[in-house]
């Protein structure tokens, strides 16, 4: 092959790509396809992956030292259904996911209506909002522990020095079932209210102007604009932050494995913490697997409720 | 410019001459790239309570091992959370370290591990027996398999505040649970300071919890291995606990986590607590007046005998699919055998499971330098006798393991201290779990 033969076809190549590229940018549908698949590999990997290895490690007789497994079918979570720890560990993850899902709410409304008005340092608040969601849940939890502290509580301190409390009656936050499981969902609320503040702020941002303008013309106070004009309007991004929000409470493990390991005597026991335990301390990975999936089918059920809903509702 | 062109001769010439110069060249600038046959040898170790003692194992021992091994010693220390995870992810992906150190007997893991059996016999040669608290912790007898090899463990002992029990006329502290019950009572009365006997989910109410348990008899299996939990001694057990709580505790012990009664006993609030020596020694560190009040008795005896648990237990094991087996075995060997060092880098942390290994061991601890006064931790020196195993008088098989790791026992008896349960109802309870748990791995014929 000459050395003419050679340049000619590189230069013949470069427009080759080109016309490659403007194919491609110019259909949507491939582009697209292009653009997503990304994301499409992340969470085939990271999320799909691992779930279906849970999954059929569930319907296996697996242990975390073994390598060889048999198929057992439905006997993990046969075996696991009618024990009292399993019981109250459901009951435990409902109670920390509802009750923190419905205060992050209620708070995170407030806050996005607080952040739609003009104020001075506005900046610096949502700052401070946002400074949750970027700490690391593990370190921001063990600062939690240290204000839950049962010598060094800050919170107990203050209350003492305030000469609300005495030395002899400082609150166990950590040790009395109701106030711990108070506890786990202050902080979980306290790490999940950045999310759906700013996705809320993101729905209030998008209505329009004018329909906030007739509400005023037509003579609607505060309670009647946000009840009858503002929620409403904001209802589908609202139930997409609460979604994100149960999901996240229902699977995460990290706030109450660094305060209370399901402490005291199993009363903060969620289904991720006993799933941690039994499998991967207790070396028994299918019980365990069986544990973690046992709330898939509900989840999938409540997802397709609220995304259905949601769509539903969309008027905007 | 006139065109330069190379034949194909001539261009593998030249490849070749820069191959084998960057070949060379390589090692004579890098030494290392020489002895490209040199072996390496992968530790998994936990980080150490003493800092000190990990600058010594890494920079020191291994170094100097891997020297005279010809083999590149690579250590990893990881927190102590991170064991079992780690453990797993390396089973899974059979890639890992050679050599992996759980501060714990992980019986689950038997099918991954190599037999220690021979290590066992090596170390046996050179210097004897080990004490009975390292086969228990060990050793399968149902697969007769030494799934782990155990080199040291870390003591139990009471730690409690001489300056109040002497007020109360007890200045060598309590021989009894009994006295733990009332005297502790008085103290708390008098002076306001609880007795500190967790009632968490947390390791060292695990360890606390069985060491009052096998003190009054009740055990969660026999000897064979049979569950024996729901016996009249646990019930006894129970009720005392509970009794214990309600005079002598606060609420505070529902909250602890593993470092709590570290913090309470260093800050002054308990009258007395179970843990390593890792009080004391925190103690010298950060408040050496307050270590001169706090001094460490041996077992407590309770209605059957006297005798403490190992607060930690060193298991090293080798995976199948390590890549340097022998080396790992021999580290092993030198390690045990010369590991008078390691206790003496450890401040005493980590006590020889084979007796011989430090062979003036009383003379070491009854001269401390640190300690106040200096014979501080002779206490400490017929631990060997006194220290047993979780499961005991069985092995520490994996059924033994779940129901630690699940917190079944440190439930039970939290649920009933707090009223939450009778005791009678918390050991139903519990019963069952263990049934449940000890029939599963009967089932996967491990127990």
């Amino acid at each position: 092959m000459s050395h003419d033969t050679v340049t000619s076809e590189a230069h013949a190549r470069a427009p080759a790509r080109t016309r490659r590229l403007a194919f491609l940018i110019d259909r949507p549908q491939w582009l697209g396809a292009v653009m997503i698949a990304p994301a499409v590999l992340y969470i085939a990997l990271v999320v799909g992956l691992p779930f279906f290895l849970a999954l059929y490690y569930s319907l296996t007789d697996i242990t975390a030292g073994s390598r060889t497994l048999e198929f057992v079918g439905l006997r993990n979570f046969a075996a696991i259904i009618d024990t009292p720890k399993f019981q109250t560990a459901v009951q435990n993850t409902f109670i920390f996911a509802i009750g923190s899902q419905v205060v992050v709410i209620v708070l995170a409304t407030v806050l996005a209506l607080a952040l739609m008005k003009d104020f001075r340092g506005k900046w610096l608040v949502r700052l401070l909002i946002l400074l949750p969601w970027v700490a690391p849940m593990s370190l921001g939890s063990i600062g939690w522990l240290w204000i839950f502290d049962s010598i060094y509580s800050v919170i107990n301190w203050t209350l003492e020095a305030a000469g609300l409390i005495t030395a002899d009656d400082w609150p166990m936050y950590l040790g009395k079932p109701y106030l711990a499981m108070a506890s786990v969902i202050t902080v979980h609320v306290w790490r999940l209210l950045p999310l759906a503040t700013v996705i809320l702020l993101a729905g209030l941002t998008s209505i329009p102007k004018e329909i906030h303008d007739a509400a005023q013309v037509d003579g609607a106070g505060f309670w009647r604009h946000l009840f009858q004009v503002t929620l409403p309007l904001v209802r589908p991004i609202m139930l997409v932050a609460t979604l994100f929000g149960l999901v996240f409470a229902f699977t995460d493990m990290i706030v109450i494995f660094v305060l209370t390991r399901g402490g005291p005597y199993d009363t903060t026991q969620v289904l991720s913490t006993l799933a941690f335990f039994t499998g991967i301390q207790g070396g028994d990975l299918a019980e365990g697997a069986a544990i973690a999936v046992s709330l898939f089918p509900m989840l999938m059920a409540v997802a397709i409720v609220f995304l259905r809903i949601a769509r539903r509702t969309e008027v905007i | 410019m006139p065109e330069q062109r190379v034949n194909r001769r001539q261009f593998i010439k030249a490849t070749g001459a820069g191959a084998l110069a960057t070949g060379i060249g390589a090692n004579i600038i890098v030494p290392g790239r020489a002895r490209a046959a040199k072996k390496t040898l992968k530790i998994l170790q936990w980080v150490h309570f003493v800092p000190v003692y990990d600058e010594w194992f890494n920079k020191k021992l291994a170094k100097e091992w891997g020297e005279k091994n010809d083999t590149e010693v690579i250590v990893d220390n990881i927190g102590i959370a991170g064991i079992n995870p780690r453990a797993t992810a390396e089973v899974s992906a059979q890639k890992g370290h050679d050599l992996f150190l759980f501060n714990w007997p992980p019986p689950s893991f038997e099918e991954q591990t190599v037999d220690m059996k021979d290590v066992y016999q090596e170390v046996e040669k050179k210097i004897g027996k080990p004490i009975d608290l390292c086969i228990k912790s060990t050793y399968n007898p149902k697969t007769k398999k030494y799934f782990a090899f155990s080199p040291s463990f870390t003591p139990d002992p009471v730690n409690y505040r001489q300056d109040l029990w002497s007020q109360v006329g007890m200045p060598n502290g309590p021989k009894t649970w009994d006295e733990v019950r009332t005297v502790g009572a008085k103290i708390k009365k008098q002076f306001g300071n609880p007795v500190g006997i967790g009632l968490a989910n947390e390791i060292d109410t695990a360890m606390a919890l069985r060491t009052i348990m096998y003190a009054h008899g009740s055990h969660e299996q026999d000897a064979a291995g049979n569950l024996t939990l729901n016996s009249k001694q646990t019930l006894e057990t129970i009720k005392f606990v509970k009794a214990l709580f309600q005079e002598t505790m606060t609420d505070e012990v529902f909250t602890w986590d593993a470092s709590s009664n570290n913090r309470a006993m260093i800050a002054g609030k308990l009258s007395l607590a179970l843990n390593a020596i890792s009080i004391t020694r925190t103690a010298e560190k950060e408040n050496p007046e307050n270590s001169k009040k706090i001094q460490l008795t041996k077992a407590l005896k309770g209605s059957v005998r006297a005798i403490g648990l190992e607060h930690v237990m060193q298991c090293y094991v080798v995976w199948k699919f390590s890549e340097n087996i022998d080396g790992a075995k021999k580290f092993l060997v030198d390690y045990t055998t010369n590991f008078r060092q390691a206790f003496v880098a450890g401040e005493f942390y980590d006590f020889p499971c084979w007796p011989k290994s430090v062979p003036d061991i009383s003379k070491l601890i009854a001269n401390d330098p640190k300690g106040h006064p200096a014979d501080k931790y002779k206490v400490l020196d017929d631990v060997l006798e006194w220290a047993t195993n979780v499961g005991y008088p069985g092995y520490a098989n994996a059924a033994i393991d779940e129901i630690y790791s699940t917190w079944v026992l440190n439930v039970m008896f939290a649920k009933a201290a707090s009223g939450a349960a009778s005791p009678e109802d918390a050991l139903k309870e519990a019963d069952a779990q263990c049934r449940r748990i000890f029939g599963k791995w009967k089932e996967k014929k491990m127990v």
